[in-house]
């Protein structure tokens, strides 16, 4: 792809100059536009599903060529479904109505960019503004759950024995948050969780905002 | 796809020439910090292999991932602390055993489940499900690849989410022996249109990785304000002189026989299924032209001609062309490659031109070939590669 790569820019600067250096022939006769257009008579509708090709350049220049990127980690968003499983595995009643964790969730499904078959339209991999807003409201509304139902959760067990998300103290355990994130928790996860309940107005409102800060962060790519 | 992104390219160079000739502010053309700058990125090489060697193995993610994407559930707290807390020699193999776990999770079938509806666009629907569900059941049961292409009986599964299970069906729409997925109701009637275009697109595609054009050979100017670029004979299709309603000969914009030179060929295959999928002795798709006739054989290809899946690989009917792709190297390279960017977090392969570069995935393909296509056996080999664990 290097070589491929390589080799085409100076196709594309001899382009360039291959049109200067035309630019007194006559126009062409007045054609259609279109990337699959026909002549006068013989258009047919196309799907417009061609690339641009300015934004396939720039996406090469800023993420680099297709040997590089198909071999690094997309930040892809969580599916939907999957937001709906990590949930219901941490505790939360996805059966809620209204503004509940349970609520949110089943109202954002186009939000959370859930896929549109009928339209032939497969998931979106891409995580929008309305999807991380909807994303962090769904935590908020689920932290207090998650705290209560965590210990219960076999899935955040460890020899049957379950894992509580603050210690007696009111600080936030490393178990707690390895099982709300999926990955093991650092010292930073640790000081960053307490620093949230600390400085909070309130306790309580603190352990929420900082089970949901966690979780949302950790969950904004799959 | 790196051909198709060459193709984009050089279209970019064309349509940029124009650009910066219209452009009098810049005598240059104002293009160099895009196209031609080593250090605007595209043509350093030794930037983005740095970049790659900078990466670092971090097995504790790449759980986090895998378990995401094959159980479509976070890692339970044993094993995140069964990685996280084993020695560092061992952490390869702790991580792998959890994977080959994953596989064998009856929540596995529901991603694949899953996996499928996304790629073949075909899902919410019962009979979509059913497309979604075959092609699941022949993953989850390590059957070969190929069967989505071949397979005669039990194209229409279900799949009882609770369970995890499949139970095969054969699909009911009149077709007499089944192709997979090619003679499949659900996507027949998904994917209806016109002279049966859209479903020839589909197929292309979902199983080949690449938009149209398919097959591309050394441009020839046939005396119309275009090239021609396929490797057929430009009379091998149909256009108005020989009686079909469509010029696909025409060359004043652009040279509609690039792509279908191919799609033409292929298209009458998918022509006998009506809109809602169901499989005919006749034609049931209509042409795109006044009064919205009937299509016949001759709007797509001229008298002698027949159906093909590449020029010099005749398909007479859909269980030959579901034979013809089972053996073309091209459908195991997409099918790994469509494993590679899931794992990876991509979006679509052909939609989003999220190309695999070949050398990328050599050794996957490989063995997926030499394995008998089963695509479980490619889904741990992608999901342990030395790029999926690194970040």
């Amino acid at each position: 792809m290097t070589t491929k790569l390589t080799t085409l820019i100076p196709i594309l600067g001899l382009a360039l100059l291959g049109a200067c250096a035309e630019e007194e022939a006559p126009p062409a006769e007045d054609l259609p536009t279109g990337n699959a257009t026909g002549g006068e008579g013989n258009t047919f509708d196309h799907p417009e599903t061609q690339i641009d090709v300015w934004e396939l350049l720039d996406r090469l220049s800023e993420e680099g060529p297709p040997r590089y990127t198909s071999r690094v980690h997309s930040c892809a968003k969580i599916r939907y479904g999957t937001i709906g499983r990590i949930l219901a595995s941490r505790g939360v009643n996805l059966g809620g109505a209204g503004v509940t964790a349970g609520g949110l969730y089943a109202t954002g499904d186009q939000a959370l960019g859930a896929p549109n078959y009928g339209a032939r339209a497969r998931e979106s991999v891409d995580l929008t503004t309305a999807g991380a807003s909807r994303l962090f409201d769904i935590f908020v509304a689920a932290a207090p759950e998650i705290i209560t139902q965590m210990p219960l959760r076999t899935e955040c067990m460890i020899g049957g024995i379950g894992t509580e998300m603050f210690d007696t103290s009111g600080a936030c355990t490393a178990d707690g948050i390895s099982c709300l994130t999926g990955v093991p928790a650092t010292a930073s996860h640790i000081e960053l969780c307490n620093l949230t309940v600390q400085r909070a107005s309130d306790p309580e409102l603190g352990k929420n905002m900082a089970v949901a800060v966690i979780a949302a962060a950790a969950h904004t790519c799959e | 796809m790196k051909r198709r992104i060459q193709q984009l390219l050089f279209a970019a160079a064309i349509a940029g020439g124009a650009t910066a000739c219209g452009n009098s502010d810049d005598p240059a053309g104002g293009d160099d910090d895009v196209t031609g700058d080593e250090d605007a990125g595209v043509g350093s090489a030794d930037e983005w292999d740095d970049r790659l060697g900078e990466r670092e193995i971090d097995y504790s993610a790449a759980l986090r991932i895998a378990s995401l994407r094959l159980t479509g559930d976070l890692p339970s707290l044993v094993e995140v602390k069964a990685l996280g807390d084993a020695l560092a020699v061992e952490k390869r193999s702790v991580y792998e055993s959890i994977v080959r776990g994953y596989l064998d999770d009856p929540r596995f079938a529901g991603q694949m489940f899953r996996f499928w509806q996304d790629t073949l666009k075909l899902g919410d629907d019962p009979e979509f499900d059913t497309a979604a569900a075959f092609a699941a059941q022949v993953t989850v049961e390590e059957r070969p690849y190929t069967e989505l292409l071949t397979a005669a009986t039990g194209t229409c599964a279900t799949f009882d989410e609770g369970l995890g299970t499949f139970a095969a069906a054969d699909c009911a729409n009149g077709v007499t022996t089944h192709a997979g997925l090619l003679s499949h109701p659900g996507a027949m009637r998904q994917y209806y249109g016109n002279l049966a275009f859209r479903r020839t697109r589909w197929v292309q595609e979902t199983f080949a990785c690449t938009a149209f054009p398919a097959e591309i050979a050394d441009a020839q100017d046939l005396g119309g304000n275009a090239l021609y670029t396929a490797p057929w004979p430009f009379e091998s299709i149909s256009g108005t002189a020989n009686g079909g309603l469509v010029d696909f000969r025409d060359l004043s914009a652009v040279a509609c026989a690039n792509c279908h030179a191919t799609m033409n060929h292929m298209a009458p295959l998918f022509a006998n299924f009506d809109e809602d999928g169901q499989y005919g002795p006749a034609i049931a798709v209509l042409s795109p032209t006044p009064g919205t006739p009937t299509a016949s054989m001759l709007d797509w290809l001229p008298v002698g001609e027949g159906p093909a899946w590449r020029l010099g690989v005749a398909t007479p009917d859909l269980p030959t062309l579901g034979a013809a792709m089972a053996t073309d190297p091209m459908i195991s390279e997409c099918a790994v490659a469509r494993v590679w960017n899931w794992a990876m977090g991509k979006g679509d392969i052909v939609d989003t031109l999220s190309t695999v570069p070949s050398e990328v995935i050599t050794a996957q393909v490989a063995d997926f070939q030499a394995g008998n296509h089963v695509l479980k056996d490619a889904i741990f080999a992608v999901f342990t590669a030395d790029d999926f664990v690194k970040f």
